[in-house]
């Protein structure tokens, strides 16, 4: 369903994602981790359309994001890292503005939003303007805008910045109950914690290579350490040659 | 739950007018929204702009009736050089104005970054942001087109039909200039990408050159009376080169004048008519293929623009720029005035780094420069000189003003979210306020000073008035300084993060209504008895007046109006910062 078919990105001389092959099914949901500048953020705007590979394919439903963007949109729902809304709009019209967009008919779309509003308790402020909000109430409203067209995919840059323990129950509780029925979402964080929690597999990438692809099982497989916390793994994978023995090139391969 | 996989049944791509549309409903909502809150939160902004739109109207209605009668009496062809002259240097900057604001909103928002994952037609995005730019970069055009069309229409007597086409003829217009500048601004992107900086400054090196050719060439014999047959005569001939039947210019300016002829015979009437009207369809279809080029033109590079601009990677080289003066800033003096100089450096190298600031900064100031550079082509008489002094200081003084206004008021406000580092530096809170102060002054005082010295040699103004009007300048650069970082101190808007929002407040309102009242007070006090004394001069010496009005032009009213100066920039400037300063002491953050 998410297909990156040998996708590399370049910034100049600099490669931000070298040679990315990787293919999600349906139902799974994957979590991208990374230290800052591994490629993760450039893997994640390569997906929703915003850059275009350099060079390969990315396919979401079957639909090239660079040559059907459209169609892939369709099928896809994006919460940013940073959350982007129109100040002078209230959540509830900027819900229907991106109901419409994706030219849902009307009756859905009220009905959606009225689900999407009760899902991320959204109802106190949801007809005021949204210049009013707090960050983590912007970040639940674009929750909300991403999940109304029920969309195959969910692409989620970092989720939880600027959530309440609360939100973030409630986020998590959403994603899992989505997936079981069958959507996709990829997922990039900083968050170990809730990637051992939530994942079915995990990439990890270092310097635009994606180290290791697989399951926590396997990637425990693969790492000889006595710990088995995926902090510990992560540490070890992610870290530069001088730091390390150079595990992480046993990884690489995967 | 809708089946996956499949695109789901809850959506599916809409029609190009169901995207437009709901772009119209966008903008209507969020227009009636900022209305509202205007009206609610910033009365007295939109009172006032509202008010001096509606002089400024009038004024330049009753200033271009006055015109045109005049123009009518001696040379009624004159008029058409005048409107082409006029309207191609609108079509080269409208040109200019909606590719930089497209480039912004196109490029550079987040917005863009929200409609690009939306599953939107490129060219319905390019629709919305080009109508936004199209109106941010026209709507002087109205201001300033509508009464000049207006009184035109009222000199000639022209009939009914003259008016009802005026918005129409605009409209189509506006368009050409604005969908050009989009086709430009999508071009550079998609196909000059890194070299669109090197093409952009060659079009406005080029564009520069020809204006001082062009403003060379009609100066370049001499000193001239600007009231003479002659001089008009070749003014205008050297202005004929815009009258190009090729550029929309023309077609607008032949259409108006046709629109607005007047005869006693209707079949005149309706031939010009007629013809007025095939101007306005060479307009409206020339406008519509730009559209048809700039749309195909999205739909090819939008995406692909987008992504090649997200692409680059900034240089850094550039910001280490200045580095030696930083360090000399900071380190030289006592070691007591140094948090104060860090704080400086820091103001300066944010300044710096902010081309929003400097590059207006630089236009404004630049374009003031070389009109005062052509004063001296006019040749006025003493008494005009010394009016025209004061004027000068007074527009040098009103361009500082919007500059501190813009720029120096909303400082305090920004320090809000960042004040967790300033408020752990072991430095007192008035250091803050003073360096912004001191900021200020730096940087105003030496352009203000510099170009009223440049006015007044322009001028030929004595020696002893250009004292006077250097004495004026500071007081007003002191002045100005201390009430926008005074008022900035006093009513921060410490959540707000847009220094153009915070300027455009109740806070920057008052600053900027306070500071033309300040400089009004200090050019009025200073120039009255100067100006008597000028016109005792020009009567041989004799006191033009007796009682007090001939006290005043005499050398103790000179003197003083001068102290008096002296007196309101002290006030204007100790006041405004002390309230500023108790404040800012005071605040909780």
């Amino acid at each position: 369903m998410i297909e990156f078919d040998h996708v590399s990105r370049t910034y100049g001389a600099k490669t931000a994602v070298s040679d990315l092959s990787l293919a999600i099914p349906r139902g799974e949901l994957f979590a991208l981790l990374g230290p800052n500048g591994a490629g993760k953020t450039t893997t994640i705007k390569m997906l929703v359309g915003l850059l275009r590979p350099s060079r390969g394919a990315v396919r979401v439903c079957g639909c090239d994001v660079v040559k059907d963007p459209r169609g892939a949109h369709l099928h896809t729902g994006y919460v940013p890292d940073e959350p982007t809304l129109y100040d002078k709009l209230t959540g509830r019209e900027f819900l229907r503005f991106i109901a419409d967009m994706f030219g849902m008919p009307r009756h859905l779309a009220v009905r959606n939003i009225d689900r999407e509003i009760e899902n991320f308790e959204l109802a106190e402020f949801a007809d005021e303007l949204a210049e009013s909000y707090s960050l983590g109430m912007k970040q639940r409203l674009v929750f909300a805008a991403s999940l109304l067209h029920d969309p195959a995919v969910l692409v989620l840059d970092e989720p939880m910045v600027g959530l309440d323990p609360r939100s973030v129950k409630i986020v998590k509780d959403l994603i899992r109950a989505r997936t079981q029925e069958g959507m996709i979402v990829f997922m990039s964080t900083h968050t170990l914690a809730m990637a051992e929690e939530l994942a079915d597999r995990v990439g990890i990438m270092v310097r635009g290579d994606l180290r290791f692809l697989g399951t926590l099982d396997e990637l425990r497989g693969q790492v000889a350490l006595e710990t088995t916390s995926l902090e510990h793994l992560y540490l070890r994978i992610t870290a530069s040659p001088q730091d390390g023995d150079g595990t992480g090139g046993a990884a690489r391969g995967a | 739950m809708p089946g996956r996989g499949a695109i789901s049944e809850s959506c599916r791509a809409i029609p190009l007018e169901a995207e437009s549309r709901l772009f119209w409903w966008l903008r209507a909502t969020i227009a009636w929204e900022t209305l509202r809150s205007m009206l609610q939160g910033a009365r007295l902004r939109l009172t006032l702009v509202s008010l001096l739109s509606l002089v400024f109207w009038g004024s330049l209605y009753g200033l271009f009736t006055e015109g045109f009668t005049f123009l009518d009496s001696i040379h009624a062809e004159v008029i058409s050089l005048l409107f082409n002259a006029f309207f191609s240097s609108l079509l080269l900057m409208l040109v200019l104005s909606t590719g930089i604001l497209l480039y912004g909103s196109m490029y550079c928002s987040r917005e863009a970054r929200l409609l690009l994952t939306l599953p939107v037609r490129p060219e319905a995005i390019f629709a919305h942001k080009f109508q936004e730019a199209m109106w941010f970069s026209s709507w002087g055009f109205v201001l300033l087109g509508s009464p000049m069309l207006t009184a035109y229409g009222v000199v000639r007597g022209a009939p009914w039909t003259f008016y009802v086409l005026l918005l129409p003829f605009m409209v189509a217009f506006v368009v050409i200039p604005a969908t050009l500048g989009g086709i430009l601004c999508m071009a550079l992107v998609a196909w000059l990408g890194r070299l669109r900086v090197y093409a952009l400054s060659i079009a406005a090196a080029a564009g520069c050159a020809a204006l001082a050719w062009l403003g060379w060439s009609l100066f370049r014999s001499g000193p001239v009376d600007g009231t003479s047959a002659e001089w008009f005569e070749r003014i205008f001939l050297k202005l004929g080169v815009m009258e190009q039947r090729f550029l929309p210019s023309w077609w607008l300016s032949t259409g108006l004048i046709e629109a607005a002829r007047t005869s006693p015979r209707p079949e005149v009437r309706v031939a010009a008519l007629v013809e007025a009207a095939k101007f306005l369809a060479l307009l409206l279809s020339n406008g519509l293929m730009l559209q048809v080029i700039a749309a195909w033109l999205a739909r090819a590079t939008y995406r692909m623009g987008y992504s090649q601009l997200a692409g680059e990677v900034p240089s850094r080289r550039q910001q280490a720029r200045g580095g030696w003066f930083d360090e000399l800033l900071s380190n030289c003096g006592s070691a007591a005035g140094r948090p104060l100089r860090l704080l400086l450096v820091k103001d300066l190298r944010l300044f710096r780094r902010d081309i929003a600031q400097w590059s207006q900064f630089v236009i404004f100031f630049g374009l003031l420069g070389i009109y005062f550079l052509n004063l001296r082509s006019f040749h006025y008489n003493n008494t005009y000189a010394s009016m025209i002094s004061f004027l000068n200081l007074a527009v040098a003084g009103l361009i500082l003003s919007t500059f501190t206004t813009r720029f120096i008021f909303p400082m305090i406000s920004l320090e809000g979210r960042r004040f967790w580092i300033l408020g752990l530096l072991p430095v007192h809170r008035d250091q803050i306020v003073m360096s912004k102060f001191v900021f200020a002054l730096v940087g105003g005082l030496p352009a203000c000073c510099g170009l009223v010295l440049l006015s007044d040699s322009m001028l030929g103004i004595p020696r002893t008035l250009i004292l006077v009007h250097e004495l004026c300048c500071v007081v007003l650069c002191f002045g100005l300084s201390g009430i926008a970082v005074g008022l900035g101190a006093r009513m921060p808007d410490l959540r707000e993060s847009s220094p153009a929002k915070i300027s455009s407040g109740f806070g920057g309102t008052l600053c900027l209504v306070l500071s033309s009242l300040y400089i009004m007070a200090v050019v009025i006090v200073a120039a009255v008895p100067t100006h008597i004394a000028v016109a005792a001069q020009a009567f041989g010496g004799r006191p033009v007046t007796s009682g007090f009005i001939g006290w005043l032009g005499g050398p103790q009213g000179t003197a003083a109006s001068l102290l008096l100066v002296a007196i309101l920039g002290v006030v204007g400037t100790a006041v405004p910062l002390e309230l500023g300063r108790r404040a800012f002491r005071r605040l909780e953050l």
